[in-house]
């Protein structure tokens, strides 16, 4: 015991010396490095000071108490003045509560009314005006080009109690951030001085800070990084551009150009173009499918997301130079950016293809009566050979490339009957929303797999790690590796459903129409809760990874209940799902505007005497304003759901999404 | 050892990030002890600071470990004979109160006392000859200054494991407001403002060091800033505490009053008697607009009218009609009250004169 109480006591008083010894040895060094220390601090306050004048706090009073679930503070936050007249910039968080007065109150101590002037929805950024009787002072800007990452970066607010203001100290951690919309730091950022500036070293203002979010997100989005490291700011420069337009009290918007890129991976793939929206700024300024965009303001361009970058830095309003090569053509012009884009409408042909595979083009499974293809010469075992020139290879690429152009459009098709090849013209229509006829062809032919082994099939019980859902699913018994099949996926109504029953009605179906049915059970008997749309999702790429599934035909249907879940699924993973069947539903949030790439097309069956027929209606308005296809189905008087006659009919239409 | 996650965070990333900073900081750590143990030792001034100061940090286990309250926080030392200062909680509810030195050597303490007003208490181990801070000899720091903060912060340390090191800068130097519960906190008072993450459990009682060693303050419990939904990381200036540490050590601390809270009056101002009728309060924050106005009232005869928003009762912003009715509160019946009230974008002030009841009158409302 004692021998270790002396070692303890050696050990602490070796550890004295050893201090000493330390602080000795080191003592000159530190003197220099003390200095270091002591002109850093210095240095930081200092650039505080020549712009303290210029940084004001802001009062707000009324508007709403909690946004998107975020209970808002009551404030103070923190403004800079831009401009001697009383121009005050501030970050839009600070006033996504719509408050009902605004005080500026000056270092001084003087308060002022202030009014919103207008609002950058692209930087989130606002601009107040007070009336001043004397100009205000205003800070020096750092250039642009003078910044680098690493240099110091200090972030002021005036958010606390007291005449000082408040400042967090870092480096300048990226530029170009957010689309190139941001720069960032490492300094504290938070609602203790958002709305504040990020200042250099020399007391310049190199930046307006506010939270923003490289993830789409709504007002508050940015918030959940407070104090985290990650810190951005709205270059000075960038908002001086925009200072006049706004004082204007111009709101301004992220600028839209209607153009799509090909490839999934936007960081590698190359900046060839994918669609156009109609009427969108690229289509008005002749850019075309297929076109390289090579050059964008003036600035070269190699890869798709710079091109994201390039249009982030844009508002609604501004022109932006655009150079594309086609074939070997340069062509160069101008999009003239919006805030809105008109939805895109789908081109239809007028015909479905067969799903096996051909040596050559797609064959024609069937042709729609008085479609422009049945106009044409087009009819059922044609072979499809090429596009406007271009050969082609599968159905979905087909799809694809007839969808990308509108209504009105006209295109040079390439026909095969017999051997013999044949040049054809049609003018696209809209799809058509009428109800299948009653007898189909099939849609491919008795094709022996050759494959080995085959994933199980019949009645299977399916899985999802973190969610407790008991979900069946039948996959048809002839199921063959080499066919495409449709998923669809049964959301019950409240209450649940029986296996047995369910499975009776469905499996001629399946078996008939090359279908999957996945039919999950919700955790609560009584209802769907909305997290489970995630359910969805994992069940789809489930299935997805086992089976041979049409991305063509994933189909979500409900009934009651189960129908809204479907909806609130569908507009949540447009990227997978193509349809909504929902009986006696109506939509659950807005429609998103239909789109080139993902096409979603909607049946809504309901009863006259149906308690939501009045929203039904209306909802068929809006998802057909959105450009979306929808298909209606009477009930006769009394809610209910489909006869085995109608269900039939809806399987002929799930068969139908391939539709071109 | 693995740091405990509470679930007493409402914003979760946060947490993330809290954890991001210490293991940045627990990095700086080493680096520092790396430094003086081998190679060039001064070759960061830092280094040298966080040798001299880690001796003096004491890491204190005590009551809690249930249902998110820690049982752990920090102290520092503050005389050679094993008193210790450090912050007042829940922590020391026991009288097993557990005191692990720098060197691993772990010790009972005994409360000494405690000032709640300032959330400081005194403990004290027996030992002696230990490097301590003089208290008379800590320092103060304006904005900008650099800073070390020591703590047990999270747990991360344990025995003769060195306490965290986080590095920053002063915010700003403010006071925490007693009004409205802005901080839920019995001190009011000035306060070092931090633009570094040491609101978290285990910080409390740690100590905030100028870059060059000097004792500027204690790392105050954890505290949210009720008008804009953050975490403050805040130490409280030892010129603040030394009294009272004085007082605990020599054994004659008497717990002060509070200070002066807001006194009422005995008979407060109403909108009523001031002839002022606000829109309803349906809300939490209603903006107190108003409504009506008495005819013949104060109100009326000061000139205000229905519509006006009343921003500021004397040089106090009022945000909702709840607020203004507390304002009143601290007006005597008979005293003029000054409102601004917006209008029209214009920012009015108007002196409302109450109407002196006679004698027979205040009995009546007695």
């Amino acid at each position: 015991m004692s021998g270790i109480r002396a070692w303890q006591i050696n050990a602490s008083r070796a550890a004295a010396i050893f201090v000493l010894t330390v602080v000795a040895c080191s003592a000159a060094v530190r003197g220099i490095a003390a200095d270091e220390t002591t002109a850093e601090e210095q240095a930081f306050a200092a650039a505080v000071d020549r712009v303290a004048s210029s940084v004001v706090q802001i009062e707000t009073t009324g508007g709403r108490e909690q946004v998107e679930g975020l209970l808002l503070g009551t404030g103070p936050t923190t403004g800079l003045v831009v401009d001697p007249q009383g121009y005050i910039i501030s970050s839009a968080f600070n006033f996504i509560g719509n408050p009902a007065s605004i005080l500026v109150r000056l270092p001084s101590g003087k308060r002022m009314a202030a009014r919103l002037v207008a609002t950058d929805h692209a930087r989130m950024l606002v601009l107040l005006k007070v009336d001043v009787d004397r100009p205000l002072p205003v800070c020096e800007v750092a250039p642009r080009n003078q910044m680098r990452v690493g240099q110091w970066a200090i972030a002021v607010g005036r958010t606390f109690a007291g005449d000082r203001p408040n400042m967090a100290v870092g480096i300048l951690s990226a530029l170009d951030r957010i689309s190139g919309r941001a720069i960032q730091t490492d300094a504290a950022v938070s609602p203790n001085n958002y709305g504040g500036p990020l200042v250099d070293i020399q007391g310049r203002v190199m930046g307006v800070l506010v939270p923003l979010s490289a993830q789409p997100g709504g007002q508050i989005a940015g918030m959940e990084l407070y104090d985290s490291g990650i810190g951005f700011a709205i270059p000075a420069e960038d908002l001086q551009r925009v200072l006049p337009r706004l004082k204007k009290g111009e709101d301004l918007h992220p600028g839209l150009a209607g153009v799509s890129i090909q490839g999934a991976n936007q960081f590698t793939a190359p900046p060839i173009v994918a669609a156009c929206r109609a009427k969108s700024p690229a289509a008005l300024a002749g850019i075309k499918p297929g076109d390289r965009i090579v050059e964008l303001g003036g600035r070269p361009i190699s890869r798709a997301i710079q091109v994201r970058d390039e249009l982030g830095r844009c508002y609604a309003g501004d022109k932006l130079s655009v150079v594309v090569l086609r074939g070997k053509q340069r062509i160069a012009s101008d999009l003239a950016l919006v805030e809105k884009l008109e939805p895109h409408q789908h081109g239809f042909l007028g015909v479905l293809p067969m799903r096996s595979e051909t040596d050559e083009g797609v064959a024609v499974r069937y042709v729609y009566p008085g479609s422009p293809a049945a106009a044409a010469g087009v009819a059922a075992g044609d072979v499809l050979v090429s596009l406007a020139g271009e050969s082609i290879h599968d159905r979905l690429e087909l799809m694809q490339t007839i969808g990308m152009s509108e209504p009105g459009a006209e295109i040079a098709l390439e026909v095969r009957r017999s051997g013999a090849l044949r040049k054809l013209k049609a003018t696209l229509v809209a799809t058509p929303e009428e109800l299948p006829p009653v007898d189909l062809p099939a849609a491919h032919e008795n094709v022996k797999s050759h494959a080995v082994e085959r994933p199980a099939v019949g009645a299977v019980r399916l899985k999802i790690p973190e969610h407790n859902n008991k979900v069946w699913s039948y996959v048809p018994t002839g199921y063959d590796p080499e066919i495409p099949y449709g998923v669809l996926v049964w959301l019950h109504p409240p209450g649940g459903y029986e296996w047995e029953e369910l499975l009776a009605r469905w499996k001629p179906l399946c078996d008939k129409h090359d279908l999957i049915l996945v039919a999950p059970k919700s955790t609560t008997q009584s209802r769907w809760m909305p997290e489970e749309a995630m359910l969805v999702d994992r069940l789809l790429m489930q299935v997805g990874m086992t089976y041979n599934v049409d991305p063509a035909r994933i189909v979500v249907h409900g009934y009651e209940g189960g129908g809204a879940m479907a909806f609130l699924t569908a507009f949540r993973n447009r990227q997978m799902i193509r349809a909504v069947a929902a009986v006696e539903a109506v939509p659950v949030g807005s429609a998103p505007d239909n789109d080139p790439q993902f096409r979603f097309s909607v049946y809504l069956a309901s009863a006259e005497k149906s308690p939501s027929a009045r929203s039904v209606r209306q909802a068929v308005a809006s998802l057909r304003k959105k450009k979306i296809p929808v298909v209606t189905k009477g009930l006769g008087e009394t809610p209910r759901y489909l006869s085995d006659e109608e269900l039939s009919e809806l399987v002929r239409w799930i068969d139908m999404l391939d539709r071109m | 050892m693995k740091p405990k996650i509470e679930n007493r965070r409402l914003i979760v990333p946060r947490m993330r990030s809290a954890f991001c900073v210490l293991r940045w900081s627990a990095l700086v750590a080493l680096t520092s002890l790396g430094l003086c143990g081998a190679t060039a030792f001064a070759a960061s001034p830092l280094a040298a600071t966080v040798d001299q100061v880690q001796p003096k940090i004491v890491k204190i286990f005590g009551a809690g470990g249930v249902r998110g309250m820690e049982n752990y926080q920090s102290g520092i030392l503050i005389s050679s004979e094993g008193h210790i200062l450090t912050a007042f909680s829940h922590v020391l509810d026991t009288d097993y109160i557990d005191a692990v030195l720098a060197d691993g050597r772990k010790f009972d303490a005994k409360l000494l006392g405690a000032d709640p007003r300032l959330d400081v208490a005194v403990l004290k181990i027996q030992a002696t000859g230990l490097p301590a801070f003089d208290l008379s000899k800590a320092g103060s720091a304006e904005a900008g200054a650099r800073i070390l903060c020591f703590s047990n912060i999270f747990e991360v340390a344990m025995g003769d494991e060195q306490a965290t090191v986080q590095r920053g800068t002063v915010a700003v130097r403010t006071r925490l407001e007693a009004r409205r519960g802005v901080f839920d906190t019995p001190y009011h008072g000035p306060v070092y403002v931090l633009d570094v993450t040491t609101n978290n459990p285990g910080a409390p009682g740690g100590a905030l060091v100028s870059a060059r060693g000097q004792l500027l303050g204690m790392l105050g419990k954890e505290l949210r800033n009720s008008l804009n939904n953050t975490w403050l990381n805040y130490a409280v200036p030892i010129g603040e505490l030394r009294q009272s540490v004085e007082e605990i050590e020599a054994g004659r601390f008497v717990a002060r009053r509070d200070a002066p809270a807001e006194k009422k009056p005995e008979h407060s101002i109403t909108l009523a008697a001031l002839g002022v009728v606000l829109v309803p309060d349906m809300l939490e924050r209603t903006p107190p607009f108003v409504d009506r106005v008495q005819p013949g009232s104060p109100a009326a005869k000061a000139g205000l009218r229905a519509d006006d928003l009343v921003l500021l009762c004397g040089d106090r912003l009022v945000q909702s009609c709840k607020a203004l009715g507390a304002e009143l509160e601290l007006i005597d019946y008979e005293d003029p009250v000054k409102l601004t009230v917006l209008r029209d974008q214009q920012l009015i002030e108007l002196t409302l004169q109450p109407v002196t009841p006679s004698p027979s009158n205040k009995k009546g409302q007695l």
